[in-house]
């Protein structure tokens, strides 16, 4: 039986204390919990991992990652999106042999994207399951409430891997050193969009976010690059996290009116966006309305195209960044391998969540993502070798220098950078297919 | 049930004595709570402001903006705390709370916080049309060179505890009036029944009727007020006319 000099450190009595002291006053939420095998759908037998051999969430048959992310709720799509093109690469590298011929699981917490189930759930992955890594979290209020729990129990060396959100908080100190991040920021995303508004002669932006950490983040980014420009935001409006597309935006959209912004940039998630652009356009806000990467396009855009007679109307309103290339470019190699195996994969929804009325999308940004996070963490997992540790974990990712994901942009950690990404792209609706395809540098002008 | 006439004035003066407490208890109550709440509800604002300053200092100079949000996001979950807004020296808000916009009159507002004092709290009413009334607790973040952090903790909300409390208190008092009206009433006729039949007995001595009710005799035996009353009417009676007294009081007929 091996043992291990990053052994938790903490006796069993003492980490329920420690959580008990952490969650009080804590809503306690109900979670589900699947606990996946990418080949096959039995439950896995490593659970709880109480030998030593079984520690940090390796066996000799597995690596175990645990995420915490929206599975149900309003913003499910983005949990579920992002776990299925993680699953569609995972189920290739498991049926293949594994990494080092283990198997990589995900153990899965519904967080509903908000912050207390988030830190509770991760609690558990850290203290009880003790699962490897943390891998795939959803949304800024999430993230950015789970980061001191990292910090708080830095001796045990857990890293979160790849979350959903550009917000800086995992991005620089004091949580940074907890975090490898894959995508660019929001920062980036809005000053991407702020530029090319503004590029176009569009100086009076207006910002419509979710009322909470990831708006603010957003909020943020946008009032940093406008000040590049010597601008101001010249209206801003909000929504509380959660709200539905069935709800109505008029106030916001009245409010937005009387300060006759030229662009809206949207930081929310897809139902309240969607919701904001139908009563934008019917309330005669008929400007560019732009959306991060977060939204969850295909979803937004689902709304729309149900919801609505003439779905191109309030369509031809939109430009969304991204931060993976279009799903749609299959001349890159990554893209390809990505269109191939959620084709031959087809990953479902989670299975705790498996009866849910989700309709699940064939390809979609959020989905991609995943597959990329994925594919990026199997190279980190092969990396870290066959002795797999915690403590191996940074050393492995600072050797990654021009990582060909196949989709554009090489991949670099180092001391000094641990972003993966940068770059940002920027989609529109081909209102003849109801999908977004590409809006290249120079077609802004034409488009808006 | 009839009351009778010798208690009606002093029931009603009871029950009057009565509302005229529980409205003078009402009156000290609403003063009581309306000022030990306020008084606590801006103790905690501004205590809570205090800490949200002090926090803000290092993340205002150092780190992201959405970090500031995550704090005053969690700290609504305190109980009477509505709204939450943090600005900058430059009277730009950096982060706040409100949902759809942020109210005209809290952007017209900003400058009077820094004008008042800028280096102590500030405490001012605020009414925010269609929202309602609100007490805001300003706290200076380095003496106003960083900023201030506003607390907005909603008036609405106090008055609704107090006429909590004065509901409860009423409920109470209906309560404990009813059961004390219907106390009153049975106490009256245990008092009402000895002293109708000592009215009967005096009256049936009066007509010269004879009195051999085995409830005369009971009256006669009593040893309260009642009792006395009875035997002194058979006295009385005895003197007039002794062989229609009934029996004296201690003496068995033989």
């Amino acid at each position: 039986m091996k043992t291990n000099k990053n052994q938790p450190s903490l006796t069993r009595a003492s980490r329920r204390t420690v959580m008990k002291g952490v969650l009080a006053g804590s809503l306690l939420t109900p979670f589900g919990l699947v606990h996946l095998r990418a080949q096959d759908s039995q439950m896995s037998n490593s659970s709880p991992l109480t030998s030593a051999s079984h520690t940090q969430g390796i066996s000799d048959n597995e690596i175990v990652l645990g995420t915490s992310a929206a599975f149900t709720g309003p913003s499910r799509g983005l949990g579920i999106e992002l776990y299925r093109g993680a699953m569609a690469y995972f189920q290739h590298v498991n049926e293949n042999g594994g990494v080092h011929g283990r198997k990589i699981v995900l153990k899965l917490y519904d967080d509903t994207y908000n912050a207390d189930p988030a830190v509770e759930n991760t609690m558990k992955l850290m203290l009880e399951d003790q699962v490897f890594a943390l891998f795939g979290y959803v949304g800024t209020p999430t993230v950015t409430r789970v980061l001191p729990l990292l910090k708080k129990f830095q001796e045990q060396e857990f890293v979160l891997f790849f979350p959903f959100t550009g917000a800086q908080p995992q991005r620089q100190p004091p949580y940074g050193p907890f975090a490898f991040n894959l995508r660019a920021s929001y920062r980036q995303e809005t000053a991407g969009l702020v530029d090319n508004f503004v590029g176009i002669g569009r100086k009076k932006i207006g910002v419509f976010y979710q009322a909470d950490a990831y708006g603010r983040s957003g909020w943020a980014g946008v009032r940093e690059a406008l000040s590049k420009h010597h601008l101001k935001i010249v209206g801003e409006v909000t929504y509380k996290r959660g709200e539905k597309f069935t709800n109505s935006y008029e106030a916001q959209v009245e409010r937005l009116n009387r300060d006759k912004p030229e662009a809206v940039i949207c930081i929310g998630a897809y139902a309240a966006c969607a919701g904001f652009l139908r009563d934008a356009v019917d309330g005669d806000l008929k400007v560019p309305i732009a959306n991060l990467s977060f939204v969850g396009s295909e979803n937004l855009l689902k709304l729309i195209v149900d919801s609505q007679e003439d779905p191109g109307e309030y369509s031809r309103y939109l430009v969304n960044s991204q931060v993976v290339p279009s799903y749609e470019d299959l001349s890159l190699a990554g893209i390809a391998q990505y269109d191939d195996f959620m084709q031959k994969f087809n990953p479902g929804l989670p299975p705790q969540w498996a009866d849910s009325d989700y309709k699940t999308f064939d390809r979609s940004f959020v989905s991609l993502e995943g597959f990329i996070n994925a594919r990026l963490m199997t190279e980190i997992l092969q990396r870290i070798g066959p002795e797999p540790t915690r403590g191996k974990i940074e050393e492995a990712v600072f050797t990654i220098d021009n990582l060909d994901l196949g989709i554009g942009e090489m991949v670099s950690f180092n001391e000094a950078r641990r972003q993966g990404l940068d770059k940002v792209y920027y989609t529109i609706v081909d209102r003849d297919k109801n999908v977004f395809v590409p809006l290249r540098e120079g077609e802004w002008s034409k488009v808006f | 049930m009839r009351l009778l006439r010798l208690f009606q004035k002093p029931f009603f003066g009871i029950i009057s004595l009565f509302f005229l407490v529980a409205f003078a208890t009402s009156l000290v109550c609403i003063s009581a709570v309306d000022s030990q709440l306020s008084k606590e509800y801006t103790e905690n604002s501004e205590g809570l402001a205090r800490s949200i300053a002090d926090s803000s200092v290092d993340i205002l100079l150092n780190r992201d903006l959405s970090t500031l949000q995550a704090l005053i996001d969690k700290s609504l979950d305190i109980q009477g705390i509505s709204y939450i807004y943090i600005t900058n020296e430059n009277r730009e808000i950096l982060a706040h709370t409100f949902v759809p916009f942020v109210p005209d009159e809290v952007l017209q507002g900003i400058e009077e916080l820094f004008q008042i004092d800028p280096s102590s709290p500030v405490h001012r009413p605020l009414n925010l049309s269609g929202i309602g009334d609100f007490l805001e607790v300003s706290f200076p973040i380095l003496r106003s060179e960083a900023g201030r952090v506003q607390i907005l903790m909603d008036q609405d909300n106090i008055s609704l505890k107090i006429q909590n409390a004065i509901g409860q208190q009423v409920i109470w008092m209906a309560i404990i009036l009813t059961v004390g009206f219907f106390l009153v009433l049975i106490l009256v006729n245990l008092t009402y029944n000895p002293i109708r039949e000592t009215l009967n007995y005096a009256t049936g001595l009066a007509r010269g009727e004879s009195m051999e009710d085995p409830k005369i005799q009971t009256l006669l035996e009593r040893k309260d007020e009642t009792g006395d009353l009875a035997r002194l009417f058979q006295y009385f009676a005895s003197v007039r006319d002794p062989d229609k007294t009934g029996r004296l009081p201690g003496k068995k007929e033989e």
